[in-house]
Formats: C-alpha cells, structure tokens, sequence
C-alpha cells in the first residue's frame, strides 16, 4: 500500500497546514513527506498538524521524515537524506533536551505507529491529540 | 559546539584538535594497524596507532578532497592481515571523504552524477566490508548470521565479539541506521567501530549505547538515528543483559520450543543528549538460542502490499527451533526472500541467532 498525503490549510494564529498521511510511511516514500514539508514551508507554512489517523504502518525511515519535518519548520534546511555527504556537515543542534516541540503536532496515532514512537522515544518529541480540531488549536 | 560552521581554508582545518575525535574509533582497527592524517605539505596533524607514523612508507593511502588538488590524506600503517585490508580501506575513503565534506562545502557543490555513483558503490562496498570477518569462536556457543543488502545501500549493521578483557563475555549487537543511502551507510560506517570500542571499554551494555549516544549528538554526525540492541551474555553461566535503544525486541527460543520476548525499550540513539537506557536480563540455558533482528525481515512487503510481520517470523522461528542457529538464520532468510517474491528488497535484513550449545 502506497502513501497517500493530502494538505488543507487551517485557520489558527500561527500559518498552519494540516497534512493527513494515509496508507504507509516507509523508506520508499519518506522523502515524499519531507518534500511536502519543504514545500509547505517555502509557502509560508509554520506550522504542521499531522493527522495520522489514517496511517497504518510507520518504518524507522519515518521517523526521519517526521524529525525533518520541525527542522524544516524551524527554517534549517535538513539534509536530504539521499544526498550523501552533505548530511556530514550541514548540521547544528536541533533537539533541545527532549522537550515538545510545537511546530509539528500529532493527531491520532494508531495502535501500530504508536507502538514504534514509544520503542523509539520519539514520541517525546511531539504533543500528540486524539482529533484535528484539538491539533489545529494547541498554538 | 566546538565550531559554528564549515570553514574555506583547509589549513586551518586540518587541525588535531578537530581530526582526533573522527580517528579515535579506529583504534579498533587493531593495535597493529596505525592511521594518520596528513596535510598537503605532509606533516602528519592526526592519528591513532604505533608510533611508526610519519616515519616508514604507509601500507595504503587515500587523497583528502579532489584528485586533482588534494589537501591532504589519509595513510594507514602497519602489517594489514590481507582479510582485514579491505575494511581498512574502506574506512579509510570513508574518512578522507568526510574530512573532504567538512573542510569545504565546495566539494559538496562541485559533485556531479559520476561522483554521486561512486558514492554509492562505495557505500555498498563499505557496507560489505563491515559485516564482521569472522564470527568468533565461543566455546559451548554457536553464533549465526545473516546480511542482505537492500537494492538501495541500507544502514544495518550487526557485531558479535569478545570485549577486550573479559574473555567470559561475549558481545553482541544489532543496529539500524534510519533512512538509507550513502548518508545511512557512512553513518553505519562511522557508528559500527564507535560501539565496539564502547563495549570493549563499559561492564553494562547500556553504559556502552549511552556513550555512544553521547559521541553521536555531541559530534552531530547525522541526521539520521541508530536502533541498536546490544546484549552482553556470560558464556560460562548463559545469564544475558540487553540493552535497547529503540530497536526491535530480541527473542529467546527456549529448548522446549517456547518462544519469549525480551521486554525492552529506549529512545533510539543520536536524537537526544541523555537516553537513560534500562537494561533487562535472563540466562539462556543450555538449548536455548537468543535471536536478534532488523525490520528488515518484519517490514518486507511481498507483492500484494502485506507485510512480513512478527507473526510469520515468530512461527518461522518457532518452526525451525530443532535447527542449529545457523539452520534457523538461513530458514528466516529464505522465508523472507520468498515472501517479497523475489522483488528487490526495500531495506537492509539483518540476522543473528546465538545459541546456547546442549550440554555433552
């Protein structure tokens, strides 16, 4: 199964855009979503409500697009993961402490995605809602 | 941070200070094999190893930088057992590149298609070169393994060795490198040697992944992550540690066929300074064989969109528990290559059974 990823903008102080994935996040397409990432950004997004609910499998590579995605918020440009070398030296610090951050939340991880961001610590990452009126709400 | 951003002028850069925390982890390579990094004029500004340096003809030699302007190189030293020789190498490029990365982003900016394949097939050999030479031998145990690469270079990488002083110990660790491609690869690359000396030099298998936790963010090698799960077993008393960062659960196949998982979690490493791993325990008793994995066997996807799944390699497992660990490695193996198919895998497969030998 695919990876489906469709974007809607919402109304909240900060620009943001809710980015619904359904299907698999994976190492086939997981540069797809940091594309989108990147795109948003350049348009003036600042903030991502990802809703997940739709999402039935995520493969360690996904963790990385959803790591890029709030350093691509931030305004670093993170190196593309397929460049090569680049990824050596194109690097600052990014996450502070652990804490949440704000610029990436997540809606309604399922059962399955769930599981592999709380075996990763991940999870610790992002503020995580149950509905995308709650993620769109929490500036 | 010991430095704000890439500098232009590779004299300054070439620096001990900033060479040595990328050498220190090839003192793995061997107390016999010695690594130097020159400068253009020569001058050797770092290295790891005998104190021969500098003073007799290296054994290899690797340009930093272009071909045609280099700033300097990589030479290794020393008598390089023939087996080993190619790692070396390969660690060797793999250093004179990143060195090349990071003293001047123009190297980056000058590559061309040609380049970016030469890359990758130095990524594969690389990965090639790193699965371990030889399994070691352990009397009473029998250790197996299995690598397969993915059609795109993959980051997984396993290591099964006696630390360095506590010949009753056996190591074994199991890593995945998220994402893929060369960056996936030179992380691998970088990372493996990392945790060996980690091990070699920590009693408790999570005080080895923390530390290399901490190398991995204080350097800020990449922007990918590393599951790793590392299990320290006693070879005379089968009690086992583990400790997991982010990885898949290790199973144990008990001699009377049941099959347990070991309960064990952690955040990954290279994404958060501290990562206060817990560790977990157990004894293998004689029969009993330890199994670790990468996703890339439970992650396959044959044909019709499924997925491999815990479910098919637990009962593949399960099945093969009269096989020897080798058997059973083989038969995982298979039965993933035969669900995908034969379509080109997607990620790296990784494999290791350990088993503890019946006694008599």
């Amino acid at each position: 199964m695919a990876l489906e990823i469709t974007v809607e903008e919402a109304a909240a102080s900060v620009p943001t855009s809710v980015v619904a994935l359904t299907g698999e996040l994976d190492a086939s397409n997981f540069t797809e979503l940091i594309e989108t990432g990147r795109r948003l950004h350049a348009a003036g997004t600042r903030r991502i409500v990802l809703d997940l609910a739709g999402l039935t499998f995520l493969a360690s590579s996904g963790l990385v697009a959803l790591h890029s995605l709030i350093r691509i918020l931030r305004g670093e440009a993170p190196p593309d993961p397929e460049e090569g070398w680049g990824a050596l030296h194109s690097l600052e610090f990014d996450v502070s402490g652990g804490n949440a951050q704000s610029e990436v939340v997540l809606v309604a991880p399922q059962p399955p995605v769930d599981r592999v961001l709380e075996r990763t610590g991940l999870k610790r990452l992002f503020r995580v809602h149950q509905d995308r009126a709650a993620g769109i709400a929490d500036v | 941070m010991r430095r704000a951003s890439p500098t232009s002028d590779p004299d300054a850069f070439l620096t001990a200070e900033r060479l040595e925390p990328l050498l220190a982890p090839l003192a793995a390579l061997g107390p016999a094999v010695g690594l130097a990094v020159e400068d253009a004029a020569g001058r050797v500004v770092a290295g790891v190893g005998p104190a021969t340096l500098g003073a007799v003809e290296p054994a290899l030699a690797v340009p930093i930088g272009p071909s045609e302007v280099p700033i300097g190189r990589v030479v290794v030293v020393g008598a390089i057992a023939s087996p080993q020789r190619a790692a070396i190498e390969a660690a060797a490029g793999v250093l004179a590149a990143a060195i090349a990365g990071l003293v001047d982003t123009r190297v980056r900016d000058q590559v061309d298609r040609t380049r970016i394949e030469a890359e990758l097939a130095l990524g594969r050999r690389l990965q090639r070169s790193f699965v371990p030479l030889v399994a070691p031998e352990v009397p009473g145990w029998a250790v197996a393994s299995h690598y397969e690469p993915a059609r795109e270079v993959g980051g997984d990488f396993f290591d099964a060795f006696r630390p360095r002083a506590r010949p009753r110990e056996l190591a074994v660790v199991i890593a995945d490198v998220t994402g893929k491609g060369i960056a996936a690869a030179l992380l691998m690359a970088f990372a493996r040697p990392l945790i060996h000396a980690a091990i070699d030099h920590a009693r408790r298998p999570a005080v080895a992944l923390e530390r290399t936790n901490r190398i991995l963010v204080e350097e800020r090698r990449a922007a990918l992550f590393i599951t790793a799960l590392c299990v320290y077993i006693d070879t005379r008393s089968g009690r086992f540690v583990v400790a997991n960062a982010g990885h898949e659960p290790p199973l144990v196949l008990r001699v009377d066929g049941r099959l347990e998982e070991v309960d064990s979690s952690g955040p990954l490493l290279g994404a958060f300074p501290r990562i206060g791993l817990e560790e977990r325990s157990g004894v293998l008793e004689p029969g009993d064989l330890l199994f670790l994995y990468t996703d890339g066997v439970t992650d396959a996807r044959a044909p019709d969109g499924s997925r491999f799944g815990d479910v098919r390699l637990r009962s593949l497992v399960v099945g093969a528990a009269d096989a020897t660990a080798r058997e059973l490695v083989a038969a995982v193996a298979a039965g993933s290559r035969g669900f995908q198919s034969g379509e080109p895998a997607a990620d790296d497969l990784t494999l290791v059974a350990v088993r503890r030998l019946p006694a008599g």
